[in-house]
C-alpha cells in the first residue's frame, strides 16, 4: 500500500455515503487488501455493543481500542469477551494497575455524565499506558452510544494526557472527538440525515501534586479535567451537528429549489430585479 | 459483471452529485490507470441514472435512456447527436441528424416546464421532455444542482416522471441530495414517489405535487430534530447547569436514588 492509496481512500470515505461507511470500507479493502489495517484503525464506524458475563451482563461499547483478536475488553470486569484462550490472554493488552484504578474511576464518573446528558444509552472508557513517555502520561477513549426509534448517536473521544512540565503540576489534555449521528424518518422511507463531524480541543489544567497528595487525589484531578474537556467538546459538537444537519442542509436545499411557492407577483418582481441588475451590469 | 466491476459501480453509485471527478481521481490512485475504462463505464451509468446534464454547443442537455442511441445521445429540438465525455460531462463529435419535428404537445410541455423550472429552481437548472418507445408516453425531467466545493457542500434536486397523455397520468418521483463535508461527512437523502391522475395540465400538476412535497419536507425535518435529535443527547442536563466533576459527582447518583425512593 502506498501513501497515495491511503490518502485517496480517506478522501473517498469523506465523500461516499456516510450511512454506508462499513460497506464502503469493505469495498475499498476488496480493491486494495493492504489498506485493511490502516483503514480499520483510522475510520470511525458506529460502535457495537457486547454484554459482560462477569458483570451481570451489563452492556459495554466496542471499538478498535479495546479489541484484541476478535474479543473486546469490558470496562466493568477488565475481562475480554468472548473469553480468550489462556495463551492469547497472556499477550493481550491491559492497563497497568494504577491506570486501571483511574479507568474504573473514569467509568464511574462518565456513567453519571451519560445519565445526565443522554438519559439512557451506554458509556465506556478505556485507558492505555503510553510507551516511551513520562510516568503518569496516558491515553484513552471515552465512548457514548444512544439509540432511539430511527436515530443513533455514537460519540468517540480519543484523549491524550501528558505532563506539561517536570513538576507534573499541570497536564496537557488533548481530545479528538467524532460524533456519528444517523437519523431516519419514521414517516417517509428513504429519508435520512446521517454522517459524522470531527472536532479537536486541547487545554492545560492543574493536577493535585503536593507531596502529601495521594494517587487518589491525582486521579480525581484527571477525571475532573477530562470530564470538563469532554463535556465542553461534546456540547460544541452537538451545537455544530444541530447547525450543519438542520440549518445548513435546509440552506443548501433552498439553493437548488426555492422554499416558497412563487406567486405570479413575486416572479414579476424577480424579473424586474434581474432587469435592474442587468441594466447595472451593462453600464 | 466481475466482482471488481461490481465494487467500482457500487463506489461510483454512492458518490454525491458534483464530486464524481474527485471520486474518479481517488479510485485511479487506488486501482491504477488500467481500470480507467471500468470506472468511466460506471460513471456513464451514474450520469444517466441521475439524469445529469452535459454541455453541448453551450447548452445543457439532460442524459436519459430515452435520448441514448447506441453510444451517442441526441437532442430532439436542435436535431443533433453527440458523444459524451462522461467525466467532464462535455458533448463532442456533435452532428446534425435527421429527426422528425418535435410534436406540438411536447413543445407546449417543454415551454411551460421551462417557465416553471426557471421560477422555482435557483440552482443550475436543466429540464427536458423526451419521447419514449411508447408513443403515448413522454419522459419529463427537471434537474437542479448547486455545487460549492470551496465551501464543502453540494446540492441536487431531480424530478423524473413519465406522462401518459392517453390516460393523463403522471408517474415518477423526486430525489434530493445534500452533501456537506467540512470536518466531516454529512449527507441528506430523500426520495418521494409521485403518482398523479387527471393531469390535464401536466406542468401545473407536477408543480402542485412538488410544492406539496416541499412543505412535507419541512415537517419531516422538524420531526427529525424534535423527536429524534433532541432526545438523543440533551443540550444541558435537566439541572440546566454543567456537571460538577470531581469527588462530588457521586452526589448526582445519591440524589437520583433518593428521588426514586431507593
Amino acid at each position: 500500500m502506498s501513501d497515495k492509496q491511503y490518502t485517496a481512500a480517506l478522501d473517498l470515505l469523506r465523500r461516499l455515503d456516510p450511512d454506508q461507511t462499513r460497506a464502503n470500507v469493505a469495498n475499498l479493502i476488496s480493491l486494495e487488501p493492504e489498506l485493511a489495517e490502516d483503514l480499520l484503525a483510522a475510520v470511525d464506524t458506529p460502535l457495537t455493543v457486547q454484554k459482560d458475563p462477569h458483570a451481570s451482563h451489563r452492556e459495554f461499547l466496542c471499538c478498535d481500542y479495546n479489541r484484541d483478536i476478535d474479543s473486546y475488553r469490558s470496562p466493568w470486569s477488565n475481562e475480554y469477551v468472548p473469553e480468550l484462550t489462556e495463551e492469547d490472554a497472556q499477550e493481550s493488552p491491559f492497563p497497568s494497575d494504577p491506570l486501571r484504578q483511574l479507568e474504573v474511576l473514569c467509568n464511574d464518573s462518565f456513567d453519571v455524565y451519560r445519565d445526565l446528558y443522554y438519559e439512557g444509552g451506554i458509556s465506556s472508557v478505556y485507558l492505555w499506558d503510553l510507551e516511551d513517555s513520562t510516568d503518569g502520561d496516558f491515553a484513552g477513549v471515552v465512548l457514548f452510544k444512544k439509540t432511539n426509534v430511527g436515530g443513533e448517536w455514537d460519540s468517540i473521544h480519543v484523549v491524550e494526557v501528558t505532563a506539561a512540565d517536570e513538576s507534573r503540576a499541570v497536564y496537557n489534555y488533548k481530545v479528538t472527538t467524532t460524533v456519528i449521528l444517523q437519523l431516519r424518518s419514521e414517516k417517509q422511507n428513504g429519508l435520512a440525515l446521517s454522517g459524522n463531524l470531527t472536532r479537536q480541543l486541547e487545554r492545560d489544567a492543574p493536577v493535585a501534586h503536593a507531596a502529601g497528595d495521594s494517587i487518589d487525589a491525582v486521579h480525581v484531578s484527571h477525571v475532573a479535567n477530562l470530564g470538563q474537556l469532554v463535556e465542553d467538546v461534546e456540547s460544541q459538537t452537538r451545537n455544530l451537528l444541530d447547525t450543519v444537519y438542520f440549518e445548513k442542509t435546509k440552506d443548501v436545499l433552498q439553493q437548488v429549489r426555492l422554499a416558497n411557492a412563487h406567486t405570479a407577483e413575486t416572479q414579476l418582481n424577480k424579473k424586474q430585479h434581474q432587469d435592474v441588475i442587468r441594466g447595472l451590469q451593462n453600464l | 459483471m466481475s466482482d471488481f466491476e461490481r465494487i467500482i459501480k457500487d463506489v461510483i453509485m454512492g458518490c454525491p452529485p458534483g464530486e464524481v471527478e474527485e471520486v474518479y481521481k481517488d479510485l485511479i490512485n487506488i486501482v491504477g490507470e488500467n481500470s480507467k475504462d471500468t470506472i468511466i463505464d460506471a460513471i456513464e451509468e451514474y450520469n444517466i441514472a441521475h439524469h445529469l446534464p452535459v454541455e453541448v454547443n453551450g447548452k445543457q442537455v439532460i442524459l436519459s435512456e430515452y435520448n441514448k442511441q447506441g453510444s451517442k445521445f441526441n437532442e430532439p429540438f436542435d436535431k443533433i447527436s453527440f458523444e459524451v465525455d462522461h467525466l467532464t460531462r462535455q458533448g463532442f463529435n456533435i452532428e446534425t441528424i435527421e429527426l422528425p419535428e418535435v410534436d406540438e404537445e411536447i413543445q407546449n410541455i417543454h415551454k411551460n416546464l421551462g417557465i416553471y423550472a426557471e421560477a422555482n429552481f435557483p440552482g443550475d437548472v436543466s429540464f427536458a421532455v423526451y419521447k419514449t418507445s411508447d408513443e403515448d408516453k413522454y419522459a419529463i425531467y427537471i434537474v437542479s444542482t448547486k455545487y460549492n466545493p470551496s465551501n464543502f457542500w453540494n446540492g441536487y434536486w431531480e424530478s423524473a416522471y413519465i406522462y401518459d397523455k392517453q390516460v393523463q397520468t403522471l408517474e415518477g418521483g423526486i430525489r434530493v441530495r445534500v452533501h456537506y463535508y467540512e470536518d466531516g461527512n454529512v449527507s441528506f437523502k430523500a426520495e418521494k414517489e409521485v403518482k398523479l391522475e387527471d393531469a390535464t395540465d401536466v406542468v401545473a400538476s407536477l408543480s402542485a405535487a412538488e410544492k406539496a412535497y416541499e412543505s412535507e419536507l419541512d415537517g419531516l425535518f422538524d420531526d427529525l430534530n424534535e423527536k429524534q435529535f433532541k432526545s438523543l443527547r440533551r443540550r444541558l442536563p435537566i439541572t440546566r447547569s454543567k456537571v460538577s466533576w470531581g469527588k462530588a459527582i457521586g452526589n448526582y447518583r445519591l440524589g437520583k436514588d433518593a428521588a426514586e425512593g431507593r
